[in-house]
């Protein structure tokens, strides 16, 4: 290191000190706690892998899983499907139409998460909730959306998709306008119908942005933290709503950390949850590298 | 006869044939506007209704009275601690865009124009940092924040958030297409180092840095998880904290008032919308498409 290099290493220093002691620092202290029990208060002592143990050996970490397996199973390719629909929808409008239609299914995305699960707790509230009045309407009878334990995931899952389809439909939107027209051409001029092309030409063509969509919206539903927060109305001593109906690992976490004060305990579900992670992101890469070999 | 035949060939021009498939994407589009905006729009109506009617006489389809939404949003700006979670909030969102504007573009301008030692594996490291869920970081990231004193304060709110790999990674990949020859001319030119990034470089950068900063007044004026843990003197609570405890099941608010919170944290970011759309819009996508 010398004295010419000296200017650029004084430019990325902010960055660089900044990164170091709020990410780098963090992971080292968490992966130290992790195997300390440790209130915050009294000396951290050694307990192994004892945090590890007690994590998966809860009757709260095995719902949790269970919940967002069940959870992420369902929203992201559901969520990924419509926002498919709605980027080809967009699509075949065009000029001020489809710039609009563009707009309004953007909305929700505009507006922060913890409003939009406010905002959805009380339509789905039981007696004047807008929800079951409109299934009034029609002469159903009223569901307790955010209090009967079988219901209770779906009604997150429809939040969630309305909250984040609009995001991955103008990520996809952007994939589409980067499609060649001629190959919709060639295919029409081959006799392909309105739905064929879409199977044989958009669908191949957008590969690698579904392929980032799917990724992306795996890794944040692994996460999912602020709607079910929300929606049941949790805190750091209650939380999960109904029989932990809406009980997911960060939620497990973030409970472990300020309500019951166990901090090695919490910094260890960090890791469980980022190995878990890491796993599945090397299943999605894993599998594009067998479809491109097959 | 040629003339009919003419007459309806332009008429066919004028009124292009409707066909299923036309009916079928319009309706589509209008029932997904409906669900869309429904919500948005029946937190409007609450606010906007005499408190007190029942939802059998006015079910909330349509704002009957302006004067009552005024109302409550006067009183829960005189009453409740909104306007300070109003300031805070703000503060919050305009420090995390300077810093991370500040600092991003520092270290953008030296990865993506220069050559130095040690700067691909940094830069690499820091992209690999994208990857990391924030699952793991954030309860060690409130235990520094704690030893360095700083719960309840703006610092604590703030400093954790200020190095942004996706900041960094959306100045570089902008500053990789500006012309080096510029940077050349202005170093013959006499320019020192700090100069260029300021007085060529940066005016260079607008564009991109407007799209991250726009994108990063979302994320902080949305970011529910951090002041939560951060912030537990009422005090000092930003507008997420206050409309959740609106929305705390034992908080014996009725419903206009909760909506009246509401409406009031989500006017910035739906005001940010409508000014900066094609902004937000784009830098969505672009992260997409690069990501």
């Amino acid at each position: 290191m010398n004295s010419r290099h000296l200017p650029h290493y004084l430019m990325v220093l902010p960055f660089v000190a900044l990164f170091a002691a709020f990410f780098l620092y963090p992971i080292v202290s968490g992966f130290y706690y992790s195997f300390h029990d440790w209130n915050a208060v009294t000396e951290p002592h050694f307990v192994g892998l004892a945090n590890y143990e007690r994590i998966v050996g809860s009757r709260d970490f095995s719902r949790a899983m269970w919940n967002l397996v069940t959870y992420v199973v369902i929203t992201v390719p559901l969520g990924i499907a419509v926002a498919f629909g709605l980027a080809l929808l967009v699509d075949s409008f065009s000029g001020f139409w489809s710039n609009l239609f563009r707009s309004v299914f953007f909305l929700p995305v505009v507006l922060p998460a913890f409003l939009a699960a406010t905002i959805w707790r009380w339509m789905y509230a039981p007696n004047f909730g807008l929800v079951n009045m409109v299934l009034g309407w029609f002469g159903y009878p009223s569901v307790n959306f955010l209090n009967d334990t079988d219901t209770m995931l779906y009604s997150l899952i429809a939040v969630d998709i309305w909250v984040s389809a609009g995001f991955n439909m103008v990520i996809l939107l952007a994939g589409l306008k980067n499609i060649p027209v001629d190959l919709y051409e060639a295919a029409r001029l081959d006799g392909a119908s309105r739905l064929q092309q879409v199977r044989h030409v958009t669908i191949p063509m957008l590969a690698p942005v579904l392929f980032f969509v799917m990724t992306y919206g795996l890794i944040s539903a692994l996460q999912v933290f602020d709607v079910p927060w929300l929606l049941t109305g949790s805190s750091f001593t209650n939380y999960g709503g109904r029989q932990n109906a809406l009980l997911f690992p960060v939620m497990d976490m973030m409970g472990r950390a300020f309500g019951s004060v166990r901090f090695g305990q919490a910094s260890a579900y960090g890791f469980i949850l980022t190995a878990l992670i890491i796993v599945v992101t090397a299943g999605m890469f894993g599998l594009r590298a067998m479809r491109r070999k097959a | 006869m040629t003339i009919a035949l003419e007459a309806t060939e332009s008429r066919r021009r004028r009124w292009p044939t409707i066909t299923a498939w036309d009916l079928c994407r319009w309706a589509l589009a209008i029932s997904v506007t409906i669900v869309v905006v429904f919500p948005i729009w029946w937190m409007i109506n609450v606010v906007f209704t005499e408190p007190g009617t029942p939802v059998s006489i006015n079910p909330r389809l349509y704002p009957t009275s302006f004067a009552a939404g005024w109302d409550k949003v006067a009183m829960i700006l005189r009453e409740t601690g909104y306007l300070h979670a109003y300031y805070m909030s703000m503060a919050y969102a305009l420090l995390t865009i300077a810093g991370v504007l500040l600092l991003g573009s520092m270290a953008a301008f030296e990865f993506a124009l220069f050559e130095f030692p040690g700067k691909r594996p940094l830069f690499g490291l820091i992209m690999l940092s994208l990857m990391v869920p924030t699952a793991v970081t954030i309860i060690p990231t409130y235990l520094l924040t704690a030893d360095l004193g700083w719960i309840n304060t703006m610092q604590g709110l703030v400093a954790p958030g200020l190095a942004s790999a996706f900041g960094l990674f959306l100045l570089v990949e902008f500053m990789k297409g500006l012309p080096k020859e510029m940077i050349e001319a202005a170093r013959l030119d006499g320019a020192r180092h700090f100069q260029i990034y300021w007085h060529v470089v940066l005016p260079l950068t607008r564009n991109a840095m407007v799209t991250l900063a726009i994108l990063t007044f979302m994320k902080t004026w949305g970011n529910f998880i951090w002041p939560l843990i951060v912030l537990s003197n009422a005090e000092k609570y930003t507008v997420s904290q206050v409309v959740g405890l609106f929305n705390a099941p034992f908080s014996h608010q009725t419903v206009d008032v909760v909506m009246t919170a509401n409406l009031l944290a989500a006017i910035p970011p739906l005001l940010f919308f409508l000014i900066f759309q094609r902004k937000i819009v784009e830098g969505i996508a672009m992260s997409g498409s690069k990501g």
